[in-house]
């Protein structure tokens, strides 16, 4: 994995987004760097959802926040609707983010404790000056309805009063008060109970209709991510693996990364344990990451060409791009 | 937010006593007493309770109740305020330097840094013997220059210790994913200060302002105590200054004005303290 | 097969300003000695205050607890708090959702874990470090001399939670608590975290208490499941047939919200609507009623009673799975 290259990138002139080479690098002391983006390149089309998957660290946060430009990246384009958001002054950016909100990990951390729910969502509106106050009200108990929350019984309620789940909806009908294009899910239900997140991931899928939008997903775990995705991009070590539709990576995946991380996954049954080609130990540091394929180090498959050439991304089947020297056939 | 009621015995005292001595501040004046500075020179060192003089008098004829109502009216207008704007130029000062971060946030913390490295009563103690004396000693400084002095030293004084706390509440709440998610809605920073930072911030401060205004009375008194603060009487310090040298023949003089300066201080201590923790339970909840 | 650990008929009340709140009623568990049994519920279905309540962790005046807790021969019901204490480390050990909160941030791993091997079996302090060393070589740790000397925080939350095992394995107990151990860990981890108490299990001849909110978790690591709904048990069997033969709705509804990799894409997840009754006032029937598919008029009205089959499958439930009504 390590790889970079293009090949899986569309171009089409339905690109919602382009990501194009995006490198962020933190200075975490004189001459420590932490890589945790490394010339990364995607595309998400319009009405799709595209999941990131990675283990912690994989730099799959770290890139969304690079494309909302909170902070904006090191090097590297991020073109949303035909902008590139990395050229434009700070007022236009100001502007620009609208069309593309937010869902954080932590439902409760990413709302205001002072703040009632009423506030909560007025804050967007109030911001762009959307509507006068009946307009704004009807606006906000029309969202809570959509996010299925009965708007008179938490409207004057604050963040801390609710679960994580409905926390959860909350910070989903405030992301969508702007009308956005694009919503960008970092982790939205990991923080939550297997039933809850059930929930939460029916409610995305439905937003997404209703609303009409595109989504980036981003998540640690492969079997959240299948029943919302129309496309997956796996990460290690701020590099992508493998770019492939859902039903060809879950069937048949070519990286030794994507395999192993199918395999941890917990399957509920008993007869249906998997034991082996689990990963062993933990990621490299992003400091120094590994010479050529940085997942070379954990991968059952690596030999001595992965150390010395970093592999590019191409195709092995229709829509299915991946970054390895030895794919799995 | 907190009800008078759910409070601690002890602390509902705490709160009716500064409550009391707001009132003896604000209102002191309008009291139908003669003017503190009126000598009656029939009752000189007259114990407390005695008739006509509940608190009794000092050696010069001095009504101590009337004394000790125009010292609180000194010391707790030289303590509010000297807090107010310590608590409004250190919280300005230390939002914005951990809000800006980078370069801003290093001179600005060094300078806290300096600030607090030099003893709080020396450098009170400069600056009111620089700027409230003259050169020609036979020329008594007004009072209200003494005052502003005393107020000025100990608003510096406060500057980086209130500056620092506003500085560590603004690092952490600036850190949570709601400032970020006000970002990503398109936020000005200005806004996001005004709306998400200010508003956590100001109940850390507040506590720490309440425990704040507990030392600055004690170091009004230190100063006139050591002849640099309010002179003759007119505060608690300026009290106990005077009332030292009886302390042999009438030390109720001494007594009384200590006695109303700890319970202050207690009580300002208590409030603050009871605020902070009901802060961090809310804080344990979030 | 004997029990090592056995609670009869446990109840767990909290004194809260809204009332009383019974977290845990009328709970029957054995746990066989050598086996491995999970508790899944959701957060709020008394399964950790169940398992802190069975170790005598619960104190204080608004915590009240009746009925039977035996551990190994102890009955921990009739022991004092200092009895009940001796038992911990050598008898019962606990590992905790959030390692990091449960490590002390301001000493080194090697302290935090020597120490316990000092009071508890008066090693010498050198004699402490080694054997330190050793348990941390237990349990995976690569470079395990390097750890003894860092802080919790230099180390990742999968290392952190080793190092937690390795403290709670420290004086060999008998019987291991795991309170959502890998909740807060990425998958990968949580893999191998799971594998590492499999086998820390075989070697050490270990029973554990799993406690998670995750069915899946529970499929491959545990011999026997109890599900907890509202406080109570409502299903226990031997993992293989519950999973085979469900018979309490609750669990199937459970086990349907999961998403799966074992599925195809694009396969809908069912939700269960709704939420926990509020545990200061209970339906009178049964507390999943409003949320089940199957439910009928008698569910409202009569609290159901615990059922057993004749192969030694319990649940509650006036209308079980694969059962005509």
């Amino acid at each position: 994995m390590a790889g970079s290259g293009t090949a899986h990138m569309r171009n089409t002139v339905d690109s919602v987004l382009t990501v194009r080479d995006l490198t962020v690098e933190f200075r975490v002391a004189k001459d420590k760097i932490v890589k945790a983006v490394s010339g990364l390149s995607f595309d998400v089309v319009r009405g799709e959802t595209l999941a990131i998957v990675g283990e912690s660290g994989c730099g799959k946060t770290t890139l969304a926040r690079a494309v909302l430009q909170l902070p904006p990246p090191n090097a590297g384009e991020v073109v949303l609707n035909g902008t590139d958001l990395t050229l434009l002054p700070k007022e236009n950016l100001r502007s620009a983010r609208t069309s593309m909100q937010m869902i954080f990990q932590d439902p409760i951390s990413s709302l205001d404790p002072r703040m009632t729910v009423h506030q909560l969502i007025d804050e967007p509106l109030e911001i762009w000056d959307r509507g006068n106050r009946a307009e704004r009200d009807e606006r906000i108990n029309k969202l809570l309805q959509s996010v299925g929350l009965e708007p008179e019984l938490v409207l004057n309620r604050r963040s801390y009063e609710f679960s994580g789940g409905q926390c959860q909806r909350i910070s989903i009908a405030r992301a969508l008060a702007l009308d956005p294009r694009m919503l960008i899910c970092d982790e939205p239900v990991s923080a939550l109970d297997v039933s809850i997140q059930a929930q939460i991931l029916n409610l995305l899928l439905h937003m997404k209709e209703t609303f009409g939008l595109t989504m980036v997903f981003i998540s640690h775990d492969l079997a959240v991510v299948k029943a919302i995705s129309t496309r997956v991009m796996v990460m290690y070590l701020g590099k992508i693996c493998e770019v492939a539709p859902p039903d060809v990576l879950y069937a048949k995946p070519a990286h030794h990364y994507t395999r192993a991380l199918l395999n941890s996954v917990p399957i509920p049954d008993p007869t249906k344990q998997i034991r082996t080609e689990l990963l062993q130990g933990e990621p490299p540091s992003p400091m120094n990451p590994p010479s050529g394929c940085r997942f070379r180090t954990r991968c059952v498959g690596a030999s001595a060409l992965c150390a010395e050439q970093e592999p590019q991304l191409r195709e092995v089947s229709p829509g299915q791009f991946v970054a390895c020297h030895h794919p799995i056939v | 937010m907190l009800k008078f009621k759910e409070l601690s015995k002890p602390t509902q005292l705490c709160v009716l006593w500064i409550g009391l001595m707001l009132f003896l501040a604000v209102f002191g004046s309008f009291l139908p007493f003669e003017h503190w500075t009126f000598v009656y020179e029939d009752d000189l060192g007259v114990t407390p309770f005695s008739p006509g003089h509940i608190l009794g008098t000092d050696n010069n004829g001095y009504d101590l109740l009337t004394s000790a109502i125009a010292g609180t009216r000194m010391s707790i207008f030289i303590a509010i305020t000297a807090v107010g704007l310590g608590g409004l130029i250190g919280s300005a000062l230390g939002i914005t330097a951990a809000f800006v971060r980078g370069k801003v946030d290093l001179v600005l913390s060094t300078a806290f840094n300096v600030g607090l490295a030099i003893p709080n009563l020396v450098l009170a103690l400069a600056l009111v013997s620089v700027l409230a004396s003259n050169v020609d000693m036979t020329v008594v400084v007004p009072i209200w220059r003494r005052v502003m002095v005393l107020i000025i030293s100990l608003t510096i004084v406060l500057i980086p210790i209130l500056g620092r706390i506003a500085r560590g509440a603004t690092l952490t709440w600036s850190g949570r994913e709601f400032v970020t998610a006000a970002r990503s809605m398109g936020m000005r920073d200005s806004q996001i200060i005004k709306k998400h930072i200010v508003p956590n911030v100001l109940p850390a401060l507040i506590a720490v302002a309440f425990l704040a205004i507990g030392v600055v009375i004690i170091a009004e008194a230190s100063l006139s105590l050591l002849g640099v603060g309010i002179p003759d009487g007119g505060s608690w310090g300026g009290m106990i200054a005077r009332g030292r040298n009886d302390l042999e023949y009438s030390p109720h003089v001494l007594y009384i004005p200590v006695i109303f300066l700890a319970i202050t201080v207690v009580s300002t201590n208590q409030i603050g303290e009871v605020l902070r923790n009901k802060l961090d339970g809310r804080e344990a909840k979030v | 097969m004997s029990s090592l650990l056995s609670v009869k008929n446990m109840t767990v009340n909290f004194d809260t300003p809204r009332g009383s709140l019974e977290a845990v009623r009328n709970v029957d568990i054995e746990i066989p000695a050598g086996t491995s049994v999970g508790i899944v519920g959701e957060s709020g279905s008394g399964k950790t205050v169940m398992c802190r309540a069975a170790m005598g962790l619960l104190q204080g005046s608004t915590v009240s607890r009746t009925g039977t807790v035996v551990f190994d021969g102890h009955e921990l019901t009739a022991m004092t708090k200092e009895q009940v204490r001796e038992l911990f480390g050598s008898g019962m050990a606990m590992i905790f959702q959030d390692p990091l909160t449960a490590l002390n941030p301001v000493r080194r791993i090697g302290v935090q874990l020597s120490e316990g091997l000092r009071i508890r079996l008066g090693m010498s302090k050198s004699d402490a470090m080694a054997r330190s060393k050793e348990l941390l070589e237990l349990v995976r740790i690569p470079n395990a001399a390097a750890v003894l000397k860092s802080f919790p925080y230099q180390l990742s939350g999968g290392m952190r939670q080793r190092v937690m095992i390795a403290i709670a394995i420290a004086c060999n107990p008998k019987l291991l608590f795991a309170d959502e151990p890998t909740t807060a860990l990425d998958v990968t981890v949580q893999a191998q975290i799971l594998q590492l108490l499999r086998e820390l299990r075989e070697d050490l001849k270990m029973s554990m208490v799993l406690v998670t909110h995750d069915l899946g978790v529970v499929a491959g690591n545990t011999d026997y499941v109890a599900v907890m709904y509202a406080g109570e048990v409502v299903e226990y069997a031997p993992t293989a047939k519950l999973f085979a033969d469900m018979r309490m709705p609750y669990t199937e509804a459970l086990l349907n919200s999961i998403p799966r990799v074992d599925h195809k894409p694009g396969t809908a997840l069912t939700v269960i609507a709704g939420r926990l009754p509020d545990p200061t006032n209970r339906p009178s029937g049964c507390g999943f009623a409003p949320r089940c598919k199957y439910v009928q008029e008698k569910c409202h009205k009569e609290h159901p009673n615990l059922k057993t089959d004749p192969d030694g499958h319990v649940y509650r439930c006036w209308f079980p799975i694969g059962e005509a009504l």
